[in-house]
């Protein structure tokens, strides 16, 4: 009987200790409501860094257009060339992205007239909780078509006039204000200058940027090739013979600058010896380096627009 | 054995005292200037206790849904900074709180103190909440305006004309 009356005791008590607990009604809520997944999100402020993808994409049923200017060099008649806008070189995109995953798009470069469409798709998101994922992994493919006339006899065919890229874009998110990618990347042209050009090249680019405030985060970019191509001086010594022509490697791009957001703009502006808007030229083909001061402002400026469901 | 089911019947009665919602609705209106801004919420859990009128509510950043995808990922972003703090939430008591009988559909007004925490920043507010209770379920909804720079959020000079620092905010909950 004893045993029993202990038994209801403790029973009656249940609720009380019930209650005691449940003071902290907020714990409870925290406890119940915790999401499975968190996914990391605005990695970076806008789709590009300078030259590389980011991992960003606009949301579905986002149209972005973006307008890319590269000046001319700091050390090219800079005042005469109205601090480089007179040789500025120019790239438009307009892109879609019918779903969450995939993005679609279509460029216009300045030299050499060169057309481009690209596709940007994500493969892993970077998430932690339920499903853990380190990195976000994402896409990028693009063809190119420059519509250059040339006068010099040589049949340039569609095939010919064709260049493509392919990033590999590895990003993550370390912290709120701190990202980083590794960007395995690969530019094949069916044309090249010299018939000892490599027509496809390996690069592997690497970014970071760091958010100084909630607006504005400061950005480097590299992107070393690792088989250069290699090209002759400009002026070569007249008198010299072919074999004794001097010949360098093309240099590898590095850009710093910083990214502003304001609203459904991101304005990048940057300084980098990368002359080349669109893609292949900008990473195979570059003669400027940062230490003879062949650098080239520039900006790259977004405005996305909401018109898709 | 008898006073064993009876103890039982019993603790479950009271345990049942506590109600508690998951879909719970939250909604900020911004009306600045140049644009109008709206996001709503309806993954926000509250949980009431009848004992005693202790009250919470907590509400996920993330889940607010805008009209444009930029703009949540710049609410969540830049100003909310939702990476380092999730969650809304509020905690308190009901004000002179008596257990009303969920038996009997009527309307109550209930008024509620104790502290909201937003962006990290916890704050003592004490608002009004419109109560219903209709066939056995309890339900409770309330308006009230809250001033951004109070909670350590900062709207730039640029972005003045299109977030309003006074936000109006509407709270509906209907318990399980």
């Amino acid at each position: 009987m004893t045993k029993n009356l202990l038994l209801v005791g403790a029973v009656f008590a249940l609720p009380f200790f019930a209650i005691a607990q449940g003071d902290d009604l907020l714990a409870e809520l925290e406890e119940k409501t915790k999401p499975a997944t968190t996914y990391a999100f605005a990695t970076w402020k806008g789709t590009k860094v300078v030259n590389l993808q980011t991992n960003e994409m606009p949301a579905k049923g986002v149209l972005q257009y973006t307008i890319l200017h590269r000046f001319g060099a700091f050390n090219d008649d800079f005042f005469y060339n109205f601090m480089g806008l007179d040789n500025a070189q120019v790239r438009l995109t307009l892109d879609y992205s019918p779903t969450t995953w995939l993005n679609l798009g279509l460029g216009h470069t300045g030299f050499l007239k060169t057309y481009d469409f690209f596709a940007k798709y994500r493969l892993t998101r970077q998430s932690k909780g339920a499903r853990n994922m380190p990195v976000s992994i994402v896409g990028y493919s693009s063809m190119y078509y420059s519509a250059q006339r040339y006068n010099d006899g040589i049949d340039r065919n569609f095939s010919r006039r064709t260049s493509y890229v392919h990033e590999l874009v590895i990003s993550r998110k370390f912290s709120q204000n701190f990202s980083a990618e590794l960007v395995p990347t690969l530019i094949h042209s069916n044309l090249v200058q010299r018939s000892a050009d490599n027509n496809t090249l390996f690069a592997l680019g690497m970014a970071a940027r760091y958010k100084v405030t909630p607006m504005i985060a400061l950005t480097v970019e590299y992107v070393p090739v690792l088989n250069p191509n290699q090209y002759p001086d400009i002026n070569p010594d007249p008198l010299a013979l072919p074999a004794d022509l001097n010949l360098s490697n093309f240099t590898n791009a590095l850009s710093v600058g910083f990214d502003i957001e304001t609203g459904g703009h991101v304005f990048q502006l940057f300084v980098t010896n990368a002359r080349g808007v669109a893609e292949p030229y900008a990473f195979g083909q570059n003669t400027g380096s940062w230490l003879n001061g062949d650098l080239h402002f520039g900006f790259n400026i977004s405005r996305v627009f909401t018109v898709g469901p | 054995m008898r006073y064993l089911i009876f103890g039982l019947v019993l603790s479950f009665g009271l345990s049942a005292q506590k109600l508690s919602t998951r879909k719970g609705y939250v909604k900020f209106f911004s009306d600045a200037a140049v644009e109008e801004i709206e996001a709503e919420n309806t993954q926000c859990s509250s949980i009431i206790n009848l004992d005693n009128g202790s009250f919470a509510f907590l509400v996920p950043i993330k889940a607010f849904q805008f009209e444009k995808a930029l703009m949540q990922e710049h609410f969540n972003e830049n100003y909310m900074e939702s990476g380092k703090y999730p969650n809304a939430s509020f905690k308190g008591n009901i004000l002179s709180f008596e257990s009303p009988d969920l038996s009997k559909d009527q309307n109550l007004k209930w008024k509620l103190k104790g502290r909201l925490t937003i962006h990290g920043v916890e704050r003592e507010i004490e608002e009004e909440v419109m109560v219903r209770i209709k066939d056995g379920k309890l339900s409770l909804s309330s308006e009230f305006n809250l001033k951004v720079s109070d909670y350590g959020i900062d709207i730039p000079a640029t972005k003045k004309d299109n977030i309003s620092n006074d936000l109006k905010i509407t709270v509906k909950f209907q318990y399980d």
